[in-house]
């Protein structure tokens, strides 16, 4: 089920790609098979995300990318740049792997913070402004990707 | 094509094009990289889905149209994944930018 | 409308050679890279916009060669390591 799934999904975005034309799945056929294969053992060990939960999450996603850029571009016009770069740390509750990589470049794209690095569960986020505490906007974050994929999160142990 | 469409597309398109320029203009002014990650990551982003959005009614099957929205899907995650690893790397210094 | 969206190429053009400041000054490596991956955004947004004033819908496959190489550049760059460096 999940099989037929991935290849209906690859087999849509080769026609995209590729349009109609019958000669191109000389090309598309072992193309469509070997991405199967290659996202199966990749996502080995994260639940496949759902479309309509999926869609829930785009107009999030649209907004706070919307924001994000608008939020950079104001502080590069100001002529004194309203910037105060720092670090933060955050600890991810996240488990599987694919909601963890969509965690990290959502982040980027949150105004003001950008995924850094990651050791274990624990993020470093460069902020343009230091000085807020964004822990409240990448719970809300984490919890909207925790939904996508279906996972349930155990209530923040604060340290 | 009605008017409204067009300036819609217009709008859309000009917008776009700002956020590049602004892009550009934070990759030169800000201080430090990680700022210049914050600039590129978001305003390039931003600038192409617009200019994508922009783009839409004047193609000419939705075919297409699917495949630019494809475009931009791809620069996206190569983009926020791509600042990642750049910001990954000059942090842990096992490039060769952080040796005096 | 196909003045207008190449009276906007060109504006983009613009931005492009002054992003090449960000290329040539650095002043480490990863500043440059950036300067590159900006060079390619800002390319893709160009050739989608002259493919639709010239009618030309390959030019969006140029586009998502662009968009994949990109990707391909910025992971290869970031796997480059001190030790294997060649001597300057």
């Amino acid at each position: 089920m999940a099989i037929a799934r991935r290849l209906l999904v690859f087999f849509g975005v080769w026609i995209i790609l590729a349009g109609w034309d019958p000669v191109s799945w000389v090309i598309g056929l072992p193309a469509v098979l070997f991405a199967s294969w290659v996202y199966g053992r990749l996502a080995e060990d994260s639940a496949a995300p759902g479309f309509r939960r999926m869609f829930a999450f785009l107009p999030f996603f649209l907004r706070e990318s919307f924001r994000g850029g608008a939020d950079v571009a104001r502080r590069i016009l100001r002529p004194r740049m309203r910037i105060k770069p720092g670090f933060q740390t955050y600890r991810m509750r996240l488990s599987q792997p694919a909601a963890r990589v969509l965690f990290l470049d959502c982040i980027s794209l949150l105004p003001g913070s950008l995924s850094a690095d990651r050791h274990q569960d624990v993020i470093h986020v460069h902020l343009l402004d230091a000085s807020l505490d964004v822990t409240p906007e990448l719970a809300d974050l984490e919890r909207r990707v925790a939904a996508i994929f279906g996972e349930r999160l155990e209530p923040h142990a604060y340290v | 094509m009605s008017l409204l469409l067009t300036l819609f597309s217009v709008l859309s398109i000009a917008l776009g094009a700002f956020f590049f320029l602004v892009g550009t203009l934070g990759l030169i002014r800000l201080p430090d990289l990680f700022s210049r990650l914050h600039a590129l990551t978001k305003t390039d982003n931003l600038g192409l889905g617009l200019v994508i959005l922009g783009l839409l009614p004047w193609l000419p099957d939705p075919f297409t149209a699917l495949k630019l929205v494809l475009i931009w899907l791809l620069v996206l995650l190569a983009g926020a994944t791509g600042s990642h690893l750049i910001a990954k790397r000059a942090l842990r210094g096992d490039g060769e930018d952080l040796t005096p | 409308m196909s003045d207008f969206l190449i009276a906007t190429a060109l504006v983009l053009l613009l931005s492009m050679t002054a992003g090449l400041i960000r290329v040539v000054v650095g002043p480490t490596p990863a500043d440059r890279m950036m300067g590159a991956q900006l060079l390619g955004t800002t390319g893709i947004a160009v050739l989608l916009l002259l493919g639709v004033a010239f009618e030309l819908p390959a030019l969006a496959d140029v586009a998502l060669i662009f968009a994949l190489l990109a990707a391909v550049a910025v992971s290869a760059f970031t796997r480059r390591r001190l030790d294997r460096e060649p001597d300057a």
